[in-house]
Parts: structure tokens; C-alpha cells; sequence
């Protein structure tokens, strides 16, 4: 692990002889500094990191996925993600015309689909595939990786670059058995994610990408995931807004108030 | 020839002389020839229903499908779909075609008031599937609201029925369910998650192993559901000649086109084969002890006649009957042994096989849920062979007691050995 001392010293060019000429240089780099946490990065630290910028308490984004499917032809969805406090989430689907009016709720383990020429909502499975793409439901409405895994700092994956971090899942809803995720070391943004299946099968494989402020909130802009059960699939999804200033009403996170 | 006249009634006297150690070997002969011949024909009706239940309820006896779709299965194959009716019109019009039926196989979900559960689906048109497959019908429990029997009155049929198996409907009614219709849903040809509600009117056993969690649904709601509408993506089809197979495959692909791929029922369930080469494995190790028992039964008593008769056959070489002769008697007496257990065993065997095969047995099958009639039968050509080797083998196994016999110094074998 890189001190405190040593990491500004390095960002510096570590130039300095003389005590005086070190010690101010020295202040303006801890204050420079993101934040302690990567400093003296710990797994706790780092997926807290993680979960701040991926799944901020509220937060509504627009995003837009494109599913690369094995013929070599593109689905191109796009919709609205809200979020509110720990557990709740709500996608609305506006487009393509075929799923448009189609909803998703989370309300802590349960995950519900709302089809609207059924006029009902029908429970689903985190697991699932995330329309037919190569996410699956619970990567788009399940982003807490600090209740649903226990983390620890792996060396051995470790790049001059990035943290890795191997995460173990602590309850079956999670999304992944295991993950490994690779956050850089200069500010804590992930990178890169591998995810595993229950025989220690690699089943998708991310990459964050575009990384870029929102507002308050710098995250990646854009997440590749790729089936690496089948590679010629693989889905993007982009975050075309977000913000966190907002705190939805309680009331939109319930099964009655889908299809309104 | 005269001779060898003579000696065979040589033979058939001395065969009859010791009736009750004759009455002992022939008892083992047709007990094991008579086992072998009723597990063969046990087996053989057995393998027959396993092959009509797999054929005439759930195969058909050849299917069509766009070219890859079999080695495809797990990626998307509903994007290998094609017109319905143009190419069902085409296979109909092939010589030796009986009946086509259009299917649409897809991965879903079935939703339950607070229930969902993964299931396969077929996707049928009720009123062509069952003349392929008609098995099928005695294994749907539905009142007639899903599948009704050629010429039955289609009046009770619901537009939106399923059905499901006895397991997956057990699991769906595991919780006490929220009123309301169950909902089907499954990606659509664009992977779109896409809805239909459904009835489910009843149930369905399996007749094979594998996958319990099966739906099946009429072929029109499917193709809303996955907007496909007038496409599917399998053609099963039965034949009038099972044995014609070949020929009608041959002639189907031509019809067709190198765009589609078509298979046999044994390519499509190629477990059925497995299981058929395990039986016969199984049964010819059993045969193989049977046949080697009594004919080591056969051994035993010849052996015995030669020490028995060591004084008598002292007394023909004494005579001047040749070693070679004594051979050939006492080769005779077990083949004529041999052949009479086994004409007695086949009569016996056939016998029983016969009965069982009128009066018919209910066995489970390997992988079904509900027990099959069975009507065992044997071939002739066993048959004959089940005798002959019996009788070959009895020779073959007193070779050893002959030998023995005309090794005997007439000396000391007229002095009683």
C-alpha cells in the first residue's frame, strides 16, 4: 500500500532536498488529495467508493442500453432509472415502441416487471437477464455491493494502476456469486469487472468507461458488459443524464403506482 | 450311414435310459432358454413402447428445422425461424409423410399470483400436434380445454389454454395464490421481455427423462407473445412406415431445401438409443450365465453317464467299437439333450411371451412419470438362435465327458474302472 507521504512525494517527482522546501508542497498535496480513503485504501473504502458512484442514495438517469446480439444486430432501449434511499429502484422503459409503458420495481428482494398489456406487475428474478441483454436485472437494480458481498484486497491482481478487489456474495440475491473489480488507485473509479457463477465459471466480463461528472458526481459514463459464455454478445449502457439532487416520492416505489 | 443311424438310436435310448438325471438337465435347459427368450421378449416390447412413446408423443418421427438450429438450441433460437405454411404444405406433399405439426420451442417464465417460475415451452397447434403425436393426449389432464382428439368437437377448448406439467403446477401452487390469470413470459424474437396472459386449464405428464418444468401452449398465443406471427421454428412430422424413415428423410431435405436441416428421432433423442444398447448390454451379460450354467449342467450329467457306464463302455471297446465312435455317442446323447431342452425352452418361452404379450403389462418407463402397456414379442430369428445355440452348445460342452470316455482302457474299464 502507498502511504500518504510517499504517494504525494511520488506525485510531486519527489524533487525536494531541502525540509522547508518539502513541507509546503507536502500540505497543498494532502489537500490535493481525493480523498483518505484511496490514500489508504481498504476494501471497505474502496466499495463504499464504489456504491457512492454507482448507486448514489437518489438519484434519476436516463440511460440507454444497446444489446449486441450474436447475429450481429443491435436492440437499442432507452429509459429512466430512479432510485430512492437504500433499495428501492424503478426503470421505465420509452423506447423502442415495443417495450415502452414496460416498468421494473426493486423494493429490497423483490423485483417485479410491469407489463402493460397485462396491466399487471409479475415478479422476476435478480438473475435474470436485463431485457434480453447481457446484464442482468439485478447489475441495473441492485447496486449496493457493500450489503451484498464481503470484500477483500486482492495482490495478485493487483495493476500499477488499479485496485482489485475480490468480492464474495453474502446472500443469494446478489447478482454474482463472485466478483473481482479493478478500481484506479488515483481516484477510485472502477475500471474493470469480471463476474462469476456459481461453479467459478466466468460469465460476464465489464469495462467502465467515459468516466465523467454529473453534476457533483464523477462515475463511469458508460459500462461495456460482455457474455463471455457467447462472445460474439455484448451490451452497452450509457448514462445520457443524472442527477442526485433529487429525492423522489416514496409513493413512486410502489407495486399500484406502475403503469402511472 | 447305416452306422451313424444306429448310433443315434444308440443315443436316444441311452438319453432315455436314465430318465431322471435326463429329466434334471432338461429341467436347467428350459428353464435358461426359456428365461432368455421371455426377458428378450420382455425387453424387446419394452423398447418398443420406450420408441412409440418418444416417437408418437413427443418427437414425431422426423423434424425439420432451419440448418444449425439443433447444434443451436442454447443461443436464440427463435431468430431460426421460418414460414409456417409454405414448407408444412411442401413436407405434407412428400410420399410416405403421414402427418405435420408446426411447433415453436422457447425459454420462459410462468407467472402465478406471487409465483414465477422458469419453464421450457412447446408451443403446439392443438388440432395438427396430436395427430403426430397422439401418446400425447393420454398424458394431458385438461377436461378437453386444451387438446381434443381428431374428430372430437373443438366446442370446450379455451383460446388462451396451457398447460403445464404435474410438477411445475405443484410449485406453482406451492403458496396459496393470489386470484387472477397466470401470465406467460418469455424474450421475443428481439429479446424483448414480452407478456400473454394464459389459462391454465390443466395438466401433462412426461413419458421421458429430462427437463420436468415444461409448458405447453397454443401455437397462437406463442406467436403473439414472441411476435412471430405465422412463423415457427420446428416442423415434426410421423410416417406411415417406421422402417421407411431413411427414404422419407431423403426425400423431405430435398423438398426442402439445404436451408433446413432435417433430422430423425433418434438424432433428436439420442438418449432413447443409449438406453436401448444398455438393456441389450445388460441382457446379454445375463444370457451369458444363463446359457453357460445349463450348459455346464449338461457337462455335469455327461460326465456322470461316463463313470456310470464306465463297465459298458469297456465292454464296446472290448467288442471292437472304435474311440472315435464312443465320441460320437456320447456327443450325440448331449446334443440330442441340447436340442430337446432347447426346442422345449423356446416352446416354453415363446409360450409365455406370447401370453404376456396378449395380456400386456404396466411399466413405468425410464424417465416417466406414468406406467406404459408393455406388449412384449419375440422375433423368430432369436428365436431359432436361442435353440440352436443350446443345442451347439451342449455339444461343445461334452466334448470334455466324450473325450474322457474314449480314453478309457477297456481292461480296467470292464473291471468297473
Amino acid at each position: 500500500m502507498v502511504s500518504p507521504e510517499r504517494f504525494a512525494s511520488r506525485r510531486l517527482g519527489g524533487g525536494a532536498e531541502c525540509a522547508a522546501r518539502l513541507l509546503v508542497p507536502m500540505f497543498v498535496a494532502f489537500a490535493l488529495l481525493p480523498s483518505p480513503a484511496v490514500a489508504q485504501a481498504t476494501a471497505e473504502s474502496l466499495l463504499r467508493q464504489y456504491d457512492g458512484a454507482m448507486g448514489p442514495v437518489n438519484f434519476e438517469a436516463k440511460t440507454r442500453m444497446i444489446a449486441h446480439r450474436d447475429d450481429g444486430t443491435t436492440r437499442d432501449y432507452t429509459m429512466k432509472v430512479t432510485k430512492k434511499g437504500d433499495d428501492k429502484f424503478r426503470v421505465q422503459f420509452q423506447a423502442p415502441s415495443a417495450v415502452a409503458g414496460q416498468e421494473m420495481l426493486r423494493v429490497g428482494d423483490n423485483l417485479w416487471v410491469y407489463m402493460p398489456n397485462l396491466k399487471r406487475a409479475v415478479r422476476l428474478a435478480n438473475r435474470d437477464s436485463f431485457q434480453g441483454g447481457d446484464f442482468n436485472n439485478a447489475d441495473v437494480l441492485r447496486v449496493n455491493y457493500q450489503r451484498d458481498y464481503d470484500g477483500k484486497l486482492e495482490p495478485s491482481c493487483t495493476t500499477a494502476e488499479a485496485h482489485c478487489l475480490d468480492l464474495t456474495a453474502k446472500t443469494k440475491s446478489a447478482s454474482y456469486d463472485r466478483v473481482r473489480l479493478w478500481l484506479r488507485k488515483s481516484d477510485g473509479q472502477p475500471i474493470k469487472g469480471e463476474y462469476f457463477g456459481a461453479s467459478g465459471k466466468l460469465m460476464r466480463a465489464a469495462e467502465f468507461k467515459d468516466h465523467k461528472a454529473f453534476g457533483g458526481l464523477t462515475r463511469p459514463g458508460k459500462i461495456v458488459m460482455r457474455n463471455m459464455l457467447n462472445l460474439k454478445r455484448f451490451s452497452e449502457m450509457e448514462w445520457q443524464a443524472l442527477r442526485t439532487d433529487v429525492d423522489p416520492p416514496a409513493a413512486r416505489f410502489v407495486l399500484d403506482d406502475l403503469g402511472k | 450311414m447305416m452306422k451313424a443311424l444306429s448310433l443315434a438310436k444308440i443315443a436316444a435310448r441311452n438319453v432315455l435310459r436314465n430318465q431322471r438325471r435326463t429329466a434334471i438337465t432338461l429341467a436347467a435347459l428350459v428353464l435358461g432358454v426359456g428365461v432368455m427368450i421371455t426377458v428378450r421378449g420382455l425387453l424387446n416390447g419394452l423398447q418398443y413402447s420406450l420408441v412409440d412413446g418418444v416417437v408418437h408423443g413427443q418427437t414425431g418421427a422426423i423434424q425439420v428445422h432451419r440448418k444449425g438450429y439443433l447444434k443451436n438450441v442454447l443461443a436464440s433460437p427463435l431468430t431460426l425461424d421460418f414460414e409456417d405454411a409454405p414448407l408444412r404444405a411442401k413436407v405434407a406433399a412428400v410420399a410416405g409423410v403421414k402427418a405435420v405439426a408446426p411447433r415453436i420451442l422457447f425459454p420462459g417464465m410462468i407467472s402465478l399470483g406471487d409465483e414465477t417460475i422458469f419453464l421450457l415451452n412447446q408451443a403446439v397447434d392443438p388440432a395438427l400436434e396430436f395427430e403426430v403425436c397422439p401418446n400425447r393426449l393420454t398424458l394431458i389432464v385438461d377436461g378437453g380445454k386444451f387438446a381434443s382428439a381428431k374428430g372430437a368437437p373443438a366446442k370446450a377448448q379455451v383460446a388462451d389454454a396451457m398447460v403445464v406439467t404435474v410438477e411445475l403446477d405443484k410449485a406453482l401452487r406451492a403458496k396459496p395464490a393470489a386470484a387472477g390469470p397466470a401470465a406467460l413470459l418469455a424474450p421475443d424474437r428481439d429479446g424483448t421481455l414480452s407478456g400473454e396472459n394464459v389459462s391454465l386449464v390443466g395438466t401433462m405428464q412426461l413419458n421421458s427423462p429430462g427437463e420436468r418444468k415444461i409448458g405447453m401452449v397454443r401455437l397462437d398465443v406463442a406467436q403473439r407473445l414472441l411476435k412471430l406471427e405465422g412463423r415457427v421454428t420446428e416442423l415434426v412430422i410421423d410416417v406411415h412406415e417406421i422402417e421407411a424413415i431413411p427414404e422419407v428423410v431423403a426425400a423431405i431435405q430435398a423438398a426442402v431445401g439445404p436451408e433446413f436441416e432435417v433430422h430423425t428421432w433418434e438424432q433428436v433423442a439420442p438418449f432413447v438409443v443409449d438406453i436401448r444398447a444398455r438393456q441389450n448390454a445388460v441382457l446379454q451379460i445375463v444370457a451369458t450365465v444363463f446359457l453357460l450354467l445349463m450348459l455346464l449342467g449338461v457337462a455335469n450329467t455327461m460326465l456322470m453317464s461316463v463313470l456310470d457306464r464306465t463297465r459298458e463302455i469297456g465292454t464296446m471297446m472290448a467288442i471292437g467299437v472304435r474311440r472315435r465312435t464312443i465320441v460320437g455317442l456320447f456327443l450325440l446323447e448331449a446334443t440330442l439333450i441340447g436340442a430337446l431342452g432347447g426346442l422345449l425352452g423356446g416352446a416354453v418361452g415363446a409360450g409365455m411371451t406370447a401370453w404376456l404379450g396378449a395380456r400386456g403389462l404396466q411399466i413405468p418407463l425410464p424417465g416417466s412419470s406414468v406406467p406404459t402397456m408393455v406388449r412384449p414379442f419375440i422375433g423368430s430369428g432369436y428365436l431359432v438362435g436361442v435353440v440352436l445355440l443350446a443345442t451347439a452348445g451342449a455339444l461343445v460342452f461334452a466334448l470334455y465327458p466324450a473325450w474322457r470316455a474314449s480314453r478309457l482302457r477297456p481292461v480296467q474299464a470292464l473291471a468297473g474302472g
